[in-house]
């Protein structure tokens, strides 16, 4: 005593690469509803204001 | 009218994932699944908010609480009891899952590793180094590396070559 040293093979690396794909589904279904309705609302104010004078 | 907040939120939604502030996504996200209970995208959302604050068990509680959406989150749950150690859990899971994309490759190939399950492993790796390319082929190599020295000190099996 104290026993020798020996050598040990060393934990080798290993990356969580899963976590890196943990992410946002895309949103761009939902963002461009956003745009339609925007342009829809703006399409009724304009039908509001500018209406009666189309004909 | 209430049907009109919905976009206004997806843009914050959009804009807090990009900037990593994944508490305050929370808040958002929940604002969501008030006004429409069933997206399935939103739902989603949530359970990558708890998964990237740490929040493995909350996430798994939500998906519990949910089995109607449960199928659209699958690699999600599965990745929550990786990191939980259920790892014959999260094996089950992945194995439930009808579609096999690269994620799903890319954990069950994590998971087979800690089962010390190094061959099915090794097959794994090589097709995800073969069909995938993004920004993680430096680190799949080296899990492909772990998984060699792994095989050839405890599996029996010569790699040299491989």
């Amino acid at each position: 005593f104290p026993p020798s040293f020996e050598p040990v093979p060393c934990k080798p690396l290993f990356f969580d690469v899963a976590l890196s794909l943990v992410e946002f589904p895309s949103l761009e279904d939902k963002l461009q509803t956003q745009k339609a309705a925007t342009g829809g609302l703006t399409g009724i104010m304009k039908g509001w204001l500018w209406g009666g004078k189309k004909k | 009218m209430a049907q009109s907040i919905l976009p206004g939120l997806f843009a914050d939604l959009q804009r807090l994932g990009q900037n990593g502030q994944y508490d305050r996504a929370i808040k958002v996200v929940n604002k969501i699944l008030q006004e429409s209970p069933e997206d399935e995208t939103a739902f989603t959302c949530k359970i990558v908010c708890f998964i990237q604050l740490g929040k493995f068990e909350e996430a798994l509680a939500a998906i519990r609480k949910n089995a109607k959406l449960a199928s659209c989150v699958v690699f999600e749950k599965a990745y929550c009891e990786y990191r939980l150690n259920r790892t014959n859990e999260a094996l089950k899971t992945l194995d439930s899952s009808d579609k096999s994309d690269d994620r799903i490759s890319e954990l069950r190939g994590q998971v087979l590793y800690r089962l010390e399950k190094y061959d099915e492993c090794f097959d794994i790796y090589r097709g995800l180094l073969k069909n995938t390319e993004d920004d993680f082929e430096e680190e799949r190599e080296t899990n492909l590396s772990a998984v060699m020295a792994a095989m050839q000190l405890w599996g029996g099996t010569d790699v040299e070559d491989a």
